[in-house]
Protein backbone atom coordinates (compact mmCIF):
# COMPACT_ATOMS: atom_id res chain seq x y z
CA UNK A 1 0.00 0.00 0.00
CA UNK A 2 1.82 3.22 -0.89
CA UNK A 3 -0.26 6.59 -0.05
CA UNK A 4 -0.10 9.59 -2.35
CA UNK A 5 -0.74 12.96 -1.68
CA UNK A 6 -2.73 15.08 -3.21
CA UNK A 7 -1.60 19.12 -3.30
CA UNK A 8 -3.14 21.68 -4.87
CA UNK A 9 -0.75 23.93 -7.70
CA UNK A 10 -2.00 27.30 -5.84
CA UNK A 11 -3.37 29.55 -3.58
CA UNK A 12 -7.66 29.56 -3.94
CA UNK A 13 -10.28 27.80 -2.73
CA UNK A 14 -12.56 24.63 -3.00
CA UNK A 15 -15.20 25.20 -5.25
CA UNK A 16 -16.36 21.83 -6.11
CA UNK A 17 -15.40 18.31 -4.47
CA UNK A 18 -15.64 15.46 -6.69
CA UNK A 19 -15.07 12.64 -5.22
CA UNK A 20 -16.09 10.57 -1.73
CA UNK A 21 -14.14 8.81 0.97
CA UNK A 22 -13.48 5.58 -0.65
CA UNK A 23 -14.34 6.10 -4.14
CA UNK A 24 -11.84 4.36 -6.52
CA UNK A 25 -10.16 6.79 -9.12
CA UNK A 26 -7.82 6.43 -11.89
CA UNK A 27 -4.67 8.78 -12.52
CA UNK A 28 -5.61 11.95 -13.88
CA UNK A 29 -8.78 11.96 -12.31
CA UNK A 30 -10.19 15.02 -11.12
CA UNK A 31 -10.68 15.26 -7.24
CA UNK A 32 -11.53 18.45 -6.46
CA UNK A 33 -12.10 21.92 -8.70
CA UNK A 34 -10.20 25.10 -6.65
CA UNK A 35 -11.10 28.48 -7.68
CA UNK A 36 -8.40 30.81 -8.20
CA UNK A 37 -7.73 34.00 -10.35
CA UNK A 38 -10.98 33.32 -11.64
CA UNK A 39 -10.40 30.49 -13.43
CA UNK A 40 -11.33 26.67 -12.33
CA UNK A 41 -8.53 24.33 -11.65
CA UNK A 42 -9.22 20.84 -11.36
CA UNK A 43 -6.80 19.00 -8.72
CA UNK A 44 -6.05 15.62 -10.48
CA UNK A 45 -5.32 12.49 -9.23
CA UNK A 46 -1.34 11.44 -8.87
CA UNK A 47 -2.32 7.76 -9.01
CA UNK A 48 -4.52 5.10 -9.31
CA UNK A 49 -5.97 4.38 -6.33
CA UNK A 50 -8.37 4.89 -3.54
CA UNK A 51 -9.67 8.29 -1.88
CA UNK A 52 -8.48 7.60 1.64
CA UNK A 53 -8.84 11.37 3.37
CA UNK A 54 -10.42 14.19 1.64
CA UNK A 55 -9.14 17.15 4.18
CA UNK A 56 -10.72 20.51 2.71
CA UNK A 57 -14.66 21.52 2.11
CA UNK A 58 -16.05 23.68 -0.45
CA UNK A 59 -15.37 27.29 0.09
CA UNK A 60 -12.50 26.24 2.27
CA UNK A 61 -9.18 28.45 1.29
CA UNK A 62 -6.25 26.43 0.67
CA UNK A 63 -2.70 27.54 -0.08
CA UNK A 64 -0.01 26.32 -2.54
CA UNK A 65 1.74 23.10 -1.96
CA UNK A 66 -1.07 22.07 0.74
CA UNK A 67 -2.54 18.55 0.98
CA UNK A 68 -5.93 18.39 -0.11
CA UNK A 69 -6.65 14.76 -0.28
CA UNK A 70 -4.67 11.45 0.09
CA UNK A 71 -5.06 7.95 -2.34
CA UNK A 72 -3.96 5.22 -1.30
CA UNK A 73 -2.76 2.41 -4.07
CA UNK B 1 71.61 10.27 -28.08
CA UNK B 2 67.68 10.28 -28.49
CA UNK B 3 65.00 11.37 -26.15
CA UNK B 4 63.80 8.08 -25.62
CA UNK B 5 64.32 8.03 -22.06
CA UNK B 6 62.00 10.97 -21.23
CA UNK B 7 59.63 9.56 -24.12
CA UNK B 8 59.34 6.85 -22.31
CA UNK B 9 59.01 8.57 -19.00
CA UNK B 10 56.05 11.02 -20.27
CA UNK B 11 54.33 8.10 -21.08
CA UNK B 12 54.81 6.78 -17.39
CA UNK B 13 53.20 9.77 -15.89
CA UNK B 14 50.02 9.87 -18.72
CA UNK B 15 49.14 6.65 -17.68
CA UNK B 16 49.38 7.47 -13.98
CA UNK B 17 47.39 10.87 -14.66
CA UNK B 18 44.99 8.47 -15.99
CA UNK B 19 44.97 6.28 -12.24
CA UNK B 20 42.74 8.93 -10.59
CA UNK B 21 42.44 8.27 -6.93
CA UNK B 22 43.23 4.80 -7.71
CA UNK B 23 41.78 1.69 -7.08
CA UNK B 24 40.21 2.69 -3.81
CA UNK B 25 38.94 5.92 -4.81
CA UNK B 26 37.52 5.18 -7.64
CA UNK B 27 35.50 1.84 -5.69
CA UNK B 28 34.62 4.64 -3.63
CA UNK B 29 32.61 6.38 -5.78
CA UNK B 30 31.23 3.44 -7.59
CA UNK B 31 29.80 2.61 -4.47
CA UNK B 32 28.01 5.81 -3.64
CA UNK B 33 26.14 5.32 -7.37
CA UNK B 34 28.18 7.90 -8.92
CA UNK B 35 30.05 8.38 -11.92
CA UNK B 36 34.28 9.48 -11.81
CA UNK B 37 34.66 12.34 -14.42
CA UNK B 38 36.30 10.46 -17.07
CA UNK B 39 32.93 8.39 -17.35
CA UNK B 40 31.05 11.30 -17.32
CA UNK B 41 33.45 12.47 -20.10
CA UNK B 42 33.13 9.48 -22.04
CA UNK B 43 28.88 9.03 -21.59
CA UNK B 44 28.43 12.66 -22.94
CA UNK B 45 31.23 12.35 -25.90
CA UNK B 46 30.71 11.39 -29.39
CA UNK B 47 32.70 7.70 -28.90
CA UNK B 48 36.23 8.35 -28.80
CA UNK B 49 36.42 11.92 -29.46
CA UNK B 50 37.86 13.42 -26.10
CA UNK B 51 40.85 15.07 -26.45
CA UNK B 52 42.41 15.69 -22.96
CA UNK B 53 44.45 18.87 -22.36
CA UNK B 54 46.96 19.11 -19.50
CA UNK B 55 47.45 15.19 -19.59
CA UNK B 56 50.47 15.12 -17.20
CA UNK B 57 49.30 17.55 -15.26
CA UNK B 58 49.92 16.77 -11.45
CA UNK B 59 51.26 17.37 -8.02
CA UNK B 60 54.84 15.68 -8.14
CA UNK B 61 56.37 14.34 -5.27
CA UNK B 62 60.17 14.41 -5.15
CA UNK B 63 62.65 12.64 -2.54
CA UNK B 64 65.43 14.95 -0.78
CA UNK B 65 67.76 13.76 -3.58
CA UNK B 66 65.05 15.20 -6.14
CA UNK B 67 64.53 11.70 -7.24
CA UNK B 68 60.69 11.51 -8.75
CA UNK B 69 58.14 9.33 -6.42
CA UNK B 70 55.45 9.75 -8.14
CA UNK B 71 52.34 12.12 -8.61
CA UNK B 72 49.16 13.10 -7.45
CA UNK B 73 46.68 13.80 -10.52
CA UNK B 74 45.54 16.81 -11.13
CA UNK B 75 41.93 16.80 -9.53
CA UNK B 76 40.36 18.16 -12.54
CA UNK B 77 39.90 16.71 -15.86
CA UNK B 78 39.70 19.11 -18.96
CA UNK B 79 40.03 18.98 -22.60
CA UNK B 80 38.12 19.00 -26.39
CA UNK B 81 35.63 16.73 -27.53
CA UNK B 82 32.56 16.57 -30.22
CA UNK B 83 28.75 16.14 -29.61
CA UNK B 84 26.47 15.24 -32.31
CA UNK B 85 30.14 16.06 -34.47
CA UNK B 86 30.40 19.53 -33.39
CA UNK B 87 33.33 20.51 -30.71
CA UNK B 88 32.99 21.58 -27.37
CA UNK B 89 35.31 22.20 -24.36
CA UNK B 90 34.74 19.42 -21.12
CA UNK B 91 35.56 19.89 -18.00
CA UNK B 92 35.16 18.38 -14.46
CA UNK B 93 36.56 18.16 -11.17
CA UNK B 94 37.56 14.19 -10.15
CA UNK B 95 35.90 13.48 -6.88
CA UNK B 96 38.06 10.77 -6.15
CA UNK B 97 41.23 12.71 -5.39
CA UNK B 98 40.85 14.91 -2.21
CA UNK B 99 36.62 15.10 -2.28
CA UNK B 100 37.42 17.11 -5.90
CA UNK B 101 38.67 19.96 -3.43
CA UNK B 102 41.10 21.59 -6.25
CA UNK B 103 44.73 20.64 -5.78
CA UNK B 104 47.19 23.19 -7.12
CA UNK B 105 47.19 21.77 -10.50
CA UNK B 106 42.89 21.09 -10.53
CA UNK B 107 42.57 24.56 -9.63
CA UNK B 108 45.02 25.69 -12.76
CA UNK B 109 42.75 24.15 -14.97
CA UNK B 110 39.12 24.90 -13.57
CA UNK B 111 40.19 28.24 -13.97
CA UNK B 112 41.15 27.48 -17.25
CA UNK B 113 38.07 25.75 -19.01
CA UNK B 114 36.25 28.90 -19.15
CA UNK B 115 39.23 30.57 -21.41
CA UNK B 116 39.19 27.74 -23.58
CA UNK B 117 35.73 27.93 -24.89
CA UNK B 118 36.07 31.93 -25.24
CA UNK B 119 39.42 31.35 -27.39
CA UNK B 120 38.03 28.33 -29.50
CA UNK B 121 34.52 29.89 -29.53
CA UNK B 122 32.94 26.71 -28.50
CA UNK B 123 30.55 25.46 -26.15
CA UNK B 124 31.37 24.41 -22.27
CA UNK B 125 30.01 21.23 -20.52
CA UNK B 126 30.69 21.16 -16.74
CA UNK B 127 30.40 18.14 -15.09
CA UNK B 128 30.40 19.97 -11.36
CA UNK B 129 31.18 18.03 -7.96
CA UNK B 130 32.84 18.96 -5.06
CA UNK B 131 32.95 21.66 -2.24
CA UNK B 132 35.67 24.03 -4.03
CA UNK B 133 37.77 25.38 -2.07
CA UNK B 134 39.30 24.08 2.02
CA UNK B 135 40.51 25.89 4.84
CA UNK B 136 43.10 23.34 5.09
CA UNK B 137 45.00 24.68 1.77
CA UNK B 138 43.90 28.45 3.00
CA UNK B 139 45.45 27.60 6.36
CA UNK B 140 49.02 26.88 5.42
CA UNK B 141 51.53 29.07 6.64
CA UNK B 142 53.68 30.83 4.13
CA UNK B 143 52.01 28.88 1.28
CA UNK B 144 48.60 30.15 -0.80
CA UNK B 145 47.34 31.85 2.41
CA UNK B 146 47.09 35.39 0.99
CA UNK B 147 45.11 34.79 -1.73
CA UNK B 148 45.11 35.69 -5.35
CA UNK B 149 47.37 38.85 -6.00
CA UNK B 150 45.80 42.46 -6.07
CA UNK B 151 46.55 42.43 -10.35
CA UNK B 152 44.70 39.27 -10.74
CA UNK B 153 41.61 38.87 -12.95
CA UNK B 154 38.68 38.40 -10.26
CA UNK B 155 38.56 34.66 -10.83
CA UNK B 156 34.62 34.96 -11.33
CA UNK B 157 34.97 37.83 -14.29
CA UNK B 158 35.57 35.25 -16.89
CA UNK B 159 32.68 32.78 -15.73
CA UNK B 160 30.66 35.73 -16.44
CA UNK B 161 32.11 37.13 -19.66
CA UNK B 162 31.84 33.35 -20.63
CA UNK B 163 27.88 33.57 -20.80
CA UNK B 164 28.02 36.17 -23.19
CA UNK B 165 30.16 34.29 -25.57
CA UNK B 166 29.62 30.81 -25.49
CA UNK B 167 26.92 28.17 -24.63
CA UNK B 168 27.72 26.80 -21.01
CA UNK B 169 25.91 23.58 -19.43
CA UNK B 170 26.48 22.85 -16.07
CA UNK B 171 25.87 19.49 -15.19
CA UNK B 172 25.56 18.22 -11.14
CA UNK B 173 26.78 14.61 -10.56
CA UNK B 174 27.55 14.52 -6.73
CA UNK B 175 27.26 17.16 -4.11
CA UNK B 176 27.87 20.56 -5.44
CA UNK B 177 28.86 23.28 -2.73
CA UNK B 178 30.45 26.90 -2.54
CA UNK B 179 32.28 28.08 -5.72
CA UNK B 180 31.63 25.09 -8.05
CA UNK B 181 27.66 25.73 -6.66
CA UNK B 182 28.03 29.18 -8.53
CA UNK B 183 29.54 27.94 -11.27
CA UNK B 184 26.15 25.45 -11.31
CA UNK B 185 24.18 28.56 -11.45
CA UNK B 186 26.05 30.99 -13.98
CA UNK B 187 25.03 28.73 -16.81
CA UNK B 188 22.61 28.63 -20.13
CA UNK B 189 21.12 25.13 -19.39
CA UNK B 190 21.80 23.39 -15.45
CA UNK B 191 20.77 19.64 -14.59
CA UNK B 192 21.03 17.94 -11.51
CA UNK B 193 20.88 14.23 -11.58
CA UNK B 194 17.59 13.01 -8.63
CA UNK B 195 19.51 10.33 -7.69
CA UNK B 196 23.00 11.60 -6.75
CA UNK B 197 23.51 15.56 -6.86
CA UNK B 198 22.61 17.94 -4.39
CA UNK B 199 23.55 21.75 -4.53
CA UNK B 200 24.62 24.01 -1.49
CA UNK B 201 26.12 27.75 -1.17
CA UNK B 202 27.26 25.56 1.98
CA UNK B 203 27.06 21.89 3.49
CA UNK B 204 25.54 20.58 6.74
CA UNK B 205 28.62 20.92 8.75
CA UNK B 206 28.90 24.74 8.04
CA UNK B 207 24.90 25.09 8.54
CA UNK B 208 24.85 23.24 11.39
CA UNK B 209 27.63 25.49 12.85
CA UNK B 210 26.47 28.71 11.87
CA UNK B 211 22.87 28.24 12.46
CA UNK B 212 22.15 25.25 14.62
CA UNK B 213 20.21 23.64 12.52
CA UNK B 214 20.68 20.00 11.54
CA UNK B 215 19.71 18.37 8.47
CA UNK B 216 21.82 16.54 5.46
CA UNK B 217 22.98 17.55 2.66
CA UNK B 218 19.69 16.29 0.42
CA UNK B 219 17.51 17.82 2.71
CA UNK B 220 19.04 21.37 2.22
CA UNK B 221 19.92 21.05 -1.51
CA UNK B 222 18.50 18.07 -3.29
CA UNK B 223 16.66 17.96 -6.44
CA UNK B 224 13.00 18.36 -4.57
CA UNK B 225 14.19 21.57 -3.57
CA UNK B 226 15.96 22.65 -6.50
CA UNK B 227 13.07 22.11 -8.86
CA UNK B 228 10.85 24.21 -7.41
CA UNK B 229 13.72 26.90 -6.08
CA UNK B 230 14.91 27.85 -9.75
CA UNK B 231 18.85 27.26 -9.44
CA UNK B 232 18.80 24.36 -11.66
CA UNK B 233 17.05 24.48 -15.07
CA UNK B 234 16.11 20.46 -14.59
CA UNK B 235 15.89 17.26 -12.79
CA UNK B 236 17.75 14.31 -14.06
CA UNK B 237 16.62 10.70 -12.63
CA UNK B 238 20.62 10.06 -13.00
CA UNK B 239 23.45 10.90 -14.68
CA UNK B 240 23.37 9.31 -17.83
CA UNK B 241 20.26 11.30 -18.59
CA UNK B 242 21.55 15.00 -16.73
CA UNK B 243 24.36 13.89 -19.62
CA UNK B 244 21.50 13.20 -22.54
CA UNK B 245 20.10 16.93 -21.75
CA UNK B 246 23.19 18.22 -22.06
CA UNK B 247 23.43 17.26 -25.27
CA UNK B 248 19.96 18.04 -26.48
CA UNK B 249 20.30 21.41 -25.16
CA UNK B 250 23.15 22.29 -27.09
CA UNK B 251 21.59 21.24 -30.57
CA UNK B 252 19.32 23.98 -30.43
CA UNK B 253 22.19 26.70 -30.16
CA UNK B 254 25.25 27.75 -32.16
CA UNK B 255 28.53 27.48 -31.05
CA UNK B 256 29.01 30.95 -29.95
CA UNK B 257 27.41 34.16 -30.48
CA UNK B 258 29.31 34.53 -34.01
CA UNK B 259 27.71 32.02 -35.39
CA UNK B 260 23.57 31.74 -36.72
CA UNK B 261 21.31 29.27 -35.33
CA UNK B 262 21.55 26.13 -36.95
CA UNK B 263 18.79 24.86 -38.95
CA UNK B 264 18.31 21.30 -39.90
CA UNK B 265 16.64 19.09 -42.27
CA UNK B 266 12.81 19.27 -40.84
CA UNK B 267 11.23 15.69 -41.15
CA UNK B 268 7.52 17.21 -40.45
CA UNK B 269 4.66 18.22 -42.23
CA UNK B 270 5.16 22.37 -42.53
CA UNK B 271 1.85 22.34 -43.87
CA UNK B 272 0.59 20.04 -40.95
CA UNK B 273 -2.70 21.38 -39.51
CA UNK B 274 -4.37 19.64 -36.04
CA UNK B 275 -7.71 19.59 -35.95
CA UNK B 276 -8.02 19.90 -32.28
CA UNK B 277 -6.60 23.06 -31.81
CA UNK B 278 -9.67 24.68 -33.36
CA UNK B 279 -11.61 23.85 -30.33
CA UNK B 280 -8.65 23.40 -27.60
CA UNK B 281 -9.20 26.87 -26.23
CA UNK B 282 -12.68 26.52 -24.04
CA UNK B 283 -15.15 29.72 -24.94
CA UNK B 284 -15.96 30.00 -20.81
CA UNK B 285 -12.73 32.11 -20.01
CA UNK B 286 -12.89 29.96 -16.51
CA UNK B 287 -12.19 27.08 -18.33
CA UNK B 288 -8.56 25.74 -18.35
CA UNK B 289 -7.12 24.06 -20.89
CA UNK B 290 -3.40 22.44 -21.67
CA UNK B 291 -0.80 24.62 -23.13
CA UNK B 292 1.49 22.45 -22.95
CA UNK B 293 -0.41 19.69 -26.23
CA UNK B 294 -0.50 23.04 -27.47
CA UNK B 295 3.06 23.82 -28.48
CA UNK B 296 3.76 20.30 -29.40
CA UNK B 297 1.04 20.12 -31.99
CA UNK B 298 2.43 23.33 -33.42
CA UNK B 299 6.25 22.57 -33.43
CA UNK B 300 7.95 20.52 -35.28
CA UNK B 301 7.11 16.44 -33.64
CA UNK B 302 9.22 15.86 -30.69
CA UNK B 303 11.28 18.77 -30.92
CA UNK B 304 9.95 20.57 -27.39
CA UNK B 305 12.46 20.57 -25.11
CA UNK B 306 10.92 22.30 -21.76
CA UNK B 307 13.03 23.64 -19.08
CA UNK B 308 12.27 24.87 -15.43
CA UNK B 309 8.67 23.01 -15.58
CA UNK B 310 8.27 23.22 -11.03
CA UNK B 311 9.97 26.88 -10.97
CA UNK B 312 7.66 30.09 -11.97
CA UNK B 313 5.04 27.21 -13.36
CA UNK B 314 2.95 30.25 -14.58
CA UNK B 315 5.16 30.38 -17.28
CA UNK B 316 6.39 27.91 -19.76
CA UNK B 317 9.91 28.17 -21.46
CA UNK B 318 11.64 25.52 -23.71
CA UNK B 319 13.75 24.91 -27.09
CA UNK B 320 11.94 23.43 -29.76
CA UNK B 321 12.63 23.53 -33.65
CA UNK B 322 10.02 24.83 -36.13
CA UNK B 323 10.53 23.60 -40.25
CA UNK B 324 14.05 22.47 -38.48
CA UNK B 325 14.80 26.36 -37.07
CA UNK B 326 15.47 25.84 -33.10
CA UNK B 327 13.49 28.62 -31.67
CA UNK B 328 12.87 29.73 -28.64
CA UNK B 329 9.00 28.99 -26.80
CA UNK B 330 7.41 30.91 -24.62
CA UNK B 331 4.03 30.57 -23.37
CA UNK B 332 1.50 30.99 -20.42
CA UNK B 333 0.63 28.39 -18.21
CA UNK B 334 -3.39 28.63 -17.79
CA UNK B 335 -3.37 26.06 -15.15
CA UNK B 336 -1.23 27.82 -12.43
CA UNK B 337 -2.86 31.18 -11.41
CA UNK B 338 -4.18 31.40 -15.08
CA UNK B 339 -0.73 31.74 -16.24
CA UNK B 340 -0.26 35.28 -14.28
CA UNK B 341 3.40 36.32 -13.81
CA UNK B 342 4.50 35.74 -10.56
CA UNK B 343 8.04 36.99 -9.52
CA UNK B 344 9.51 33.74 -9.93
CA UNK B 345 7.52 33.79 -13.55
CA UNK B 346 9.17 36.63 -14.44
CA UNK B 347 12.38 35.84 -13.41
CA UNK B 348 12.47 32.40 -15.40
CA UNK B 349 11.10 34.58 -18.08
CA UNK B 350 13.41 37.34 -17.98
CA UNK B 351 16.49 34.66 -17.99
CA UNK B 352 15.26 32.46 -21.45
CA UNK B 353 14.64 35.95 -23.48
CA UNK B 354 18.32 37.19 -22.45
CA UNK B 355 19.38 33.58 -23.37
CA UNK B 356 17.87 33.26 -26.64
CA UNK B 357 18.39 37.15 -27.42
CA UNK B 358 22.33 36.17 -26.37
CA UNK B 359 22.44 33.18 -29.52
CA UNK B 360 20.03 34.81 -31.63
CA UNK B 361 17.48 31.97 -31.30
CA UNK B 362 14.08 33.22 -32.85
CA UNK B 363 11.50 33.01 -29.95
CA UNK B 364 7.78 32.00 -30.15
CA UNK B 365 5.39 33.18 -27.76
CA UNK B 366 1.82 31.82 -26.92
CA UNK B 367 0.33 34.53 -25.04
CA UNK B 368 -2.39 33.82 -22.36
CA UNK B 369 -1.81 36.09 -19.32
CA UNK B 370 -4.10 37.80 -16.64
CA UNK B 371 -1.18 40.24 -16.43
CA UNK B 372 0.57 40.32 -13.57
CA UNK B 373 0.43 38.15 -10.10
CA UNK B 374 -1.83 40.25 -7.58
CA UNK B 375 -2.56 39.46 -4.02
CA UNK B 376 -0.60 40.20 -0.76
CA UNK B 377 1.65 37.28 -1.53
CA UNK B 378 2.49 38.51 -4.64
CA UNK B 379 3.10 42.46 -3.64
CA UNK B 380 5.57 41.15 -0.48
CA UNK B 381 7.69 39.05 -3.67
CA UNK B 382 8.01 42.65 -5.58
CA UNK B 383 6.58 40.85 -8.47
CA UNK B 384 5.98 44.68 -9.79
CA UNK B 385 10.51 44.96 -9.75
CA UNK B 386 11.15 41.10 -11.25
CA UNK B 387 7.67 41.80 -13.86
CA UNK B 388 9.77 44.74 -15.18
CA UNK B 389 12.83 43.09 -15.52
CA UNK B 390 11.22 40.60 -17.73
CA UNK B 391 9.35 43.38 -19.95
CA UNK B 392 12.96 45.21 -20.40
CA UNK B 393 14.55 42.07 -21.50
CA UNK B 394 11.54 41.59 -24.61
CA UNK B 395 11.57 45.69 -25.23
CA UNK B 396 15.17 45.48 -25.93
CA UNK B 397 15.89 42.03 -27.63
CA UNK B 398 17.07 41.79 -31.25
CA UNK B 399 16.05 38.55 -32.34
CA UNK B 400 12.88 37.75 -34.70
CA UNK B 401 10.03 37.55 -32.57
CA UNK B 402 6.46 36.17 -33.23
CA UNK B 403 3.56 36.84 -30.58
CA UNK B 404 0.81 34.55 -30.92
CA UNK B 405 -2.14 36.03 -28.74
CA UNK B 406 -3.93 32.74 -28.02
CA UNK B 407 -6.12 33.83 -25.55
CA UNK B 408 -5.78 36.37 -22.45
CA UNK B 409 -3.83 39.60 -22.74
CA UNK B 410 -3.92 42.34 -20.13
CA UNK B 411 -2.66 45.19 -18.08
CA UNK B 412 1.67 46.32 -18.09
CA UNK B 413 2.62 42.40 -17.78
CA UNK B 414 1.37 41.67 -21.60
CA UNK B 415 4.38 44.52 -22.90
CA UNK B 416 6.40 41.63 -21.77
CA UNK B 417 5.31 39.20 -24.50
CA UNK B 418 6.51 41.89 -27.57
CA UNK B 419 9.78 42.46 -28.60
CA UNK B 420 10.63 45.12 -31.47
CA UNK B 421 8.83 44.74 -34.92
CA UNK B 422 7.33 41.14 -33.50
CA UNK B 423 5.23 39.03 -35.86
CA UNK B 424 1.97 39.33 -34.47
CA UNK B 425 -1.15 36.60 -34.53
CA UNK B 426 -4.29 36.11 -33.11
CA UNK B 427 -6.80 33.39 -32.56
CA UNK B 428 -10.54 34.21 -32.64
CA UNK B 429 -10.06 33.33 -28.92
CA UNK B 430 -7.80 36.42 -28.02
CA UNK B 431 -9.08 38.87 -25.27
CA UNK B 432 -6.98 42.20 -24.18
CA UNK B 433 -7.50 45.19 -22.95
CA UNK B 434 -5.78 47.11 -19.71
CA UNK B 435 -7.44 44.50 -17.49
CA UNK B 436 -9.34 41.71 -17.46
CA UNK B 437 -13.72 42.39 -17.61
CA UNK B 438 -14.32 40.97 -14.11
CA UNK B 439 -12.21 42.72 -12.16
CA UNK B 440 -12.70 45.90 -14.84
CA UNK B 441 -16.33 45.91 -14.46
CA UNK B 442 -16.12 45.62 -10.29
CA UNK B 443 -13.98 49.08 -10.59
CA UNK B 444 -14.87 51.39 -13.78
CA UNK B 445 -18.88 50.89 -12.94
CA UNK B 446 -18.68 50.68 -8.82
CA UNK B 447 -20.93 53.14 -8.30
CA UNK B 448 -23.61 51.80 -10.83
CA UNK B 449 -23.07 48.55 -9.10
CA UNK B 450 -23.60 49.63 -5.24
CA UNK B 451 -27.22 52.14 -6.29
CA UNK B 452 -28.34 48.99 -7.36
CA UNK B 453 -30.70 46.80 -5.60
CA UNK B 454 -29.41 43.60 -5.81
CA UNK B 455 -25.32 44.76 -6.85
CA UNK B 456 -24.28 41.28 -7.51
CA UNK B 457 -26.89 40.92 -9.96
CA UNK B 458 -26.34 44.44 -11.43
CA UNK B 459 -22.09 43.23 -11.86
CA UNK B 460 -23.00 40.23 -13.27
CA UNK B 461 -25.37 42.15 -15.64
CA UNK B 462 -22.81 44.35 -16.98
CA UNK B 463 -20.39 41.49 -17.00
CA UNK B 464 -22.39 39.50 -19.97
CA UNK B 465 -23.28 42.82 -21.74
CA UNK B 466 -19.68 43.71 -22.24
CA UNK B 467 -18.25 40.20 -22.94
CA UNK B 468 -20.78 39.83 -26.09
CA UNK B 469 -20.14 43.03 -27.31
CA UNK B 470 -16.41 41.00 -27.78
CA UNK B 471 -15.09 40.63 -30.94
CA UNK B 472 -11.89 39.85 -32.12
CA UNK B 473 -12.73 40.76 -35.99
CA UNK B 474 -11.76 44.67 -35.13
CA UNK B 475 -7.79 43.94 -34.40
CA UNK B 476 -7.31 42.46 -37.46
CA UNK B 477 -9.45 45.57 -39.38
CA UNK B 478 -7.31 48.21 -37.59
CA UNK B 479 -4.34 46.34 -38.38
CA UNK B 480 -4.11 45.89 -34.66
CA UNK B 481 -1.98 42.46 -35.36
CA UNK B 482 -0.59 40.93 -38.92
CA UNK B 483 -2.77 38.50 -39.07
CA UNK B 484 -6.03 36.63 -37.23
CA UNK B 485 -5.98 32.96 -37.97
CA UNK B 486 -7.63 29.76 -37.35
CA UNK B 487 -5.94 28.25 -35.10
CA UNK B 488 -4.79 25.43 -37.12
CA UNK B 489 -3.32 27.77 -39.30
CA UNK B 490 -0.77 28.46 -36.74
CA UNK B 491 1.82 25.49 -37.84
CA UNK B 492 1.87 26.63 -41.71
CA UNK B 493 2.12 30.25 -40.82
CA UNK B 494 5.21 29.99 -38.64
CA UNK B 495 6.94 28.07 -40.81
CA UNK B 496 6.33 30.83 -43.62
CA UNK B 497 7.59 33.15 -41.02
CA UNK B 498 10.81 31.27 -40.49
CA UNK B 499 11.55 31.24 -44.05
CA UNK B 500 10.91 34.69 -44.01
CA UNK B 501 13.62 35.15 -40.90
CA UNK B 502 16.31 33.24 -42.28
CA UNK B 503 18.25 36.57 -43.92
CA UNK B 504 18.19 38.14 -40.61
CA UNK B 505 19.57 35.37 -38.92
CA UNK B 506 22.17 35.24 -41.36
CA UNK B 507 23.52 38.59 -40.14
CA UNK B 508 22.69 38.46 -36.69
CA UNK B 509 26.01 38.01 -35.19
CA UNK B 510 28.26 38.60 -32.83
CA UNK B 511 27.91 39.86 -28.79
CA UNK B 512 25.00 41.37 -27.82
CA UNK B 513 24.86 44.85 -26.07
CA UNK B 514 23.27 42.80 -22.75
CA UNK B 515 24.01 39.19 -22.94
CA UNK B 516 22.70 36.50 -19.92
CA UNK B 517 23.26 37.03 -16.74
CA UNK B 518 22.77 34.20 -13.55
Amino acid sequence: MATHNVESEVTGSVWKVQVEVGDSVSEGDVILILESMKMEIPVESPADGTVAELRVQPEEAVEEDQVVAVIQS
Amino acid sequence: MSWAEEVEELKRRRELAKQQGGPEGIAKQHGYGRMTIRERIHTLLDEGSFQEQGKATAVPDYDDDDNFLGFVPANYVLGFGRIDDRRVVVGGEDFTLKGGSPNAAGLRKSIYAEHLAIQYKIPLVRMLEGGGGSVKSSGKRGGSSGGDSVFSEPRFKVIADAMGEVPVVSMAGGAVAGFPAGRMAASHFSVMSADTAQILVAGPKVVERALGVDMTKDELGGAHIHAKSGVVDNVAENETEALMQSRRFLSYLPSSVYQRTPRYPCEDNPERMEEELLDVVPRDSRSVFNMRTVIEMIVDLGSFFEMGKDFGRSQIVGLARIDGQPVGILANNNRVYAGAMTAEAAQKYRRFVELCDTFHVPVVNFIDQPGFMIGPEAEKKGTIRYGMAAVAAAAQATMPWCAIQVHKGFGVATAAHYAPNAYVLAWPSVESGALPLEGGVAVAFHREIEAADDPVAKRTEIEERLRSARSPFPRAESFGVHELIDPRETRPTLCQWIDWIQPQLDELKGPVSFSMRP
